[in-house]
């Protein structure tokens, strides 16, 4: 018993992330180079593809502040502008967010909780 | 007319259950067991009822009914018959109907089996499930009914069905998962009533073992299920996401696993009565936990559909009225089960106590890390967390190994103890000659050795030697191993699923390579030694979408592989999705997924090869025939 709890508690303090809106990682108290989770609409117009790799930057919004995302992958089919996307990575050095996993929402019906709760704190 | 006609036949239903619930009081009241006689043909015109219900819902996706609400949001007139009648279950309200059907599926089969007797006993357990079933009847109706009306604004066209669960899997795995969470009533039932009776025996034991088998073989072949589609439909090519939805029906299948080993033990033994029993209440609760997780949306999950606190507050009342219900006559219970039985370290008992305890500790870690965010939250006062499928992954590991090693050595324990302790030296030599073959196997494939798959391996060797090898090596004449397969065969195959499915997760997580990139028609790229080059893209049209086909084609051996991926449009919606161009053989996947248009001929791809990733279902499909035939032996047998 003593030993599956160390392990449930070793494995979960190492595998944590801690979820943001655009406004709470420009407040500035994050350390740099944490995995953590950030989310919000995707900004309209935002979009900027690069045509000789898989680079895509982005603008990610909670209608307060936004906040740049850079991405190097295949997105998801359902990424799109004005969607609600979930970014899983760490913030750089500038203030700009490295994306290493992009969730898009599942369905027209569907949106991440984290966002949906983003949108209505802003209503 | 027809909606009506299914909506009354639901409150039909929900009347009955009611009646037949309570009927054990009137027993009571009247102080004699007349309720006996009305069970059987009750639970008929219930399971009548309840399918009259579902097939008006059908009637009404196949004719188009958009004046109904579910119908419009979630079918189309474009939708192929075949989807349209799937499209029935295919979001919240209408697999609650199938949901219901299922529960009243398995009373039926209970009651007509040979386990059931006409006595005191069956009518509580029919109660018990009575009270299941109006319960979930009472949540469909008053929060999601699937019959409500759009009238008189009714729409022309509906918004179809989710593209992505346009699919052949899909439509099947729901039925198939909603058994297995469904059919774990009725161990909970049987429980229930074998401690208002006060038959917490042997026979109870053997009533529960096959319906807590059956119960598994559907979650097996559910998740299995999902797992194969959630790989070839959603484009990453992954097999397992650690999302709360999966946890939440793997939590269930480890529950009922530790159930049935348990309920051997009482059966022969009359040892963990009170384990067995405690077990079926967690098992039951373990499926309704995961309703509530998947039906609340309270957790980020791409399963998710329902979004509403209102739905998961009434399922947060069903859970505790029968979990802490039957907890309360668990603790009432007159408790004189206790047996004089002693067994040593060396023992089944001890073996099966081991695998209970594994099993147990797993499925409430697990479980633990699904519901954490949720904790947290309200701990935290609304800051927002996610535990990673690393810890689910770092989590599993020791868990699965001592699994394996009990696995193989399992069968060679005998009750109270176990005196002849040379089959080990030759265990762990046929292991280790599988182990040798098997890793040369490996290297002639891939040029490489890891500890990740050398473990997987290890457990693959361990529990082949203990199931099969060792008795062909022993036995030798084929009427021995004839003998021995009659009596073992549901554990040989279910316990070599596990092996192959380990194996198969151990490889293809470690040699799998993967890579994301541009490619231009005529372009090709090396991974790992394989070539793939993109030939062309052609235009499709499909029945209610068009695509875009990318072809592809890999050299091997001198041999032409050709696959394609398609980029599809469903037209009603305008969703875009990905089908991922497959080819297999028995040792590898290519997988290609094609990205999206860059420009002119220009696309980007990700491209994969897998390897070992059917042996993951192969197993699969062993566990649920394995289950299976256990499960029908003792039903067969009856009591």
């Amino acid at each position: 018993m003593v030993i599956a709890i160390t392990l449930v508690i070793s494995a979960l303090s190492k595998n944590l992330n801690l979820f943001y809106s655009p406004s709470e990682l420009l407040e500035g108290n994050i350390t740099p180079g944490n995995i953590i989770r950030a989310g919000g609409m995707v900004t309209s117009g935002s979009i900027k593809k690069s045509t000789d790799s898989l680079e895509v930057v982005f603008s990610i919004t909670d209608f307060k502040n936004s906040i740049l995302v850079t991405y190097e992958g295949i997105l998801p089919d359902l990424f799109s502008e004005n969607a609600g996307v979930v970014v899983k990575g760490f913030l750089q050095e500038d203030g700009s967010f490295l994306a290493q996993e992009v969730l898009a929402k599942h369905d027209e019906n569907y949106m991440p909780p984290e966002v949906a709760k983003i949108l209505e704190s802003k209503e | 007319m027809i909606p009506e006609i299914g909506h009354l036949l639901l409150i039909g239903a929900l009347v009955l259950t009611f009646i037949g619930g309570s009927l054990p009081f009137y027993d009571l009241v009247l102080k004699k067991s007349f309720s006996q006689n009305y069970i059987r043909p009750l639970s008929i015109l219930i399971s009548l009822l309840v399918l009259g219900s579902f097939t008006c819902l059908i009637y009404s996706f196949l004719v188009d009914d958009f004046s109904v609400v579910y119908v419009a949001s979630n079918s189309n007139t474009a939708l192929p018959n075949y989807y349209k009648f799937a499209a029935a279950w295919g979001a919240h309200e209408g697999s609650l109907v199938l949901w219901i059907l299922c529960l009243s599926l398995w009373l039926l089969g209970y009651l007509f089996s040979k386990d059931s007797v006409n006595d005191h006993f069956s009518s509580i357990t029919f109660a018990v499930m009575n009270q299941v079933i109006f319960a979930f009847i009472l949540f469909t109706l008053f929060t999601s009914n699937p019959f409500e009306r759009l009238l008189p604004f009714s729409p022309v066209q509906g918004g179809d069905l989710n593209p992505s669960l346009q699919d052949f899997a899909f439509t099947i795995h729901p039925p198939l998962l909603y058994l297995g969470y469904s059919g774990l009533a009725l161990p909970f039932s049987l429980a229930i009533a074998a401690m208002v009776t006060k038959n917490i025996d042997s026979l109870w034991a053997r009533i529960a073992r096959p319906w807590s088998l059956l119960s598994c073989t559907f979650l097996t072949l559910g998740i299995g299920l999902g797992s194969w589609w959630a790989y070839y439909e959603l484009g990453w090519g992954g097999w397992w996401f650690w999302d709360p939805v999966e946890n939440a029906a793997f939590v269930p299948w480890l529950i009922s696993i530790a159930l049935f080993h348990s309920l051997i033990a009482t059966e022969k033994r009359g040892v963990f009565k009170n384990w067995s029993l405690l077990l079926s209440i967690l098992s039951f609760a373990a499926s309704l936990l995961g309703t509530f997780l998947v039906r609340s949306g309270v957790l980020t999950s791409v399963h998710a559909f329902a979004l509403d606190p209102e739905r998961g507050l009434f399922i947060l009342w069903i859970f505790s009225y029968f979990i802490f219900g039957a907890l309360f006559i668990y603790i009432f219970k007159n408790t004189k089960t206790q047996v004089k039985s002693t067994y040593s370290l060396r023992s089944i008992e001890f073996g099966f106590l081991l695998n209970n305890l594994l099993l147990v500790v797993l499925a409430i870690s697990i479980m633990f890390g699904t519901i954490f965010p949720l904790l947290y939250e309200a701990y935290t006062n609304g800051k927002q967390v996610s535990v990673g499928p690393p810890y689910f992954n770092f989590l599993i590991l020791p868990f699965a190994i001592g699994l394996g090693l009990l696995q193989g050595i399992g069968l060679f324990l005998g009750w109270s103890d176990t005196k002849d302790f040379k089959f080990f030296p030759r265990l762990v030599i046929e292991a280790l000659t599988i182990l040798i073959v098997i890793n040369i196997l490996l290297y002639f494939l891939f040029g490489s050795f890891n500890t990740g798959s050398l473990i997987a391996c290890f457990i693959f060797s361990w529990i082949v030697s203990g199931n099969l090898l060792d008795v062909f090596i022993k036995k030798r004449t084929f009427n021995k191993i004839k003998s021995f397969l009659n009596f073992r065969l549901g554990a040989v195959f279910a316990h070599l699923g596990i092996a192959f499915l380990v194996l198969g997760v151990g490889v293809v997580s470690t040699y799998s390579s993967e890579k994301e990139l541009i490619l231009s028609v005529g372009d090709s790229y090396d991974l790992d030694s394989y070539v793939f080059e993109f030939e062309e893209v052609t235009f499709k049209q499909g029945p209610n979408y068009i695509a875009d086909v990318a072809n592809l084609k890999i050299k091997e051996d001198g041999r032409l592989i050709k696959l394609s991926s398609e980029k599809r449009n469903y037209l009603s919606t305008n969703q875009v999705t990905t089908e991922a161009g497959i080819v297999a053989d028995l040792f590898k996947d290519y997988y290609v997924a094609v990205g999206e248009n860059i420009q002119g001929d220009t696309w980007s791809f990700r491209l994969q090869v897998k390897p070992f990733v059917r042996w993951i279902w192969f197993g699969a499909l062993l566990v649920a025939i394995g289950t299976l035939i256990s499960s029908i032996k003792h039903l067969r047998k009856g009591i």
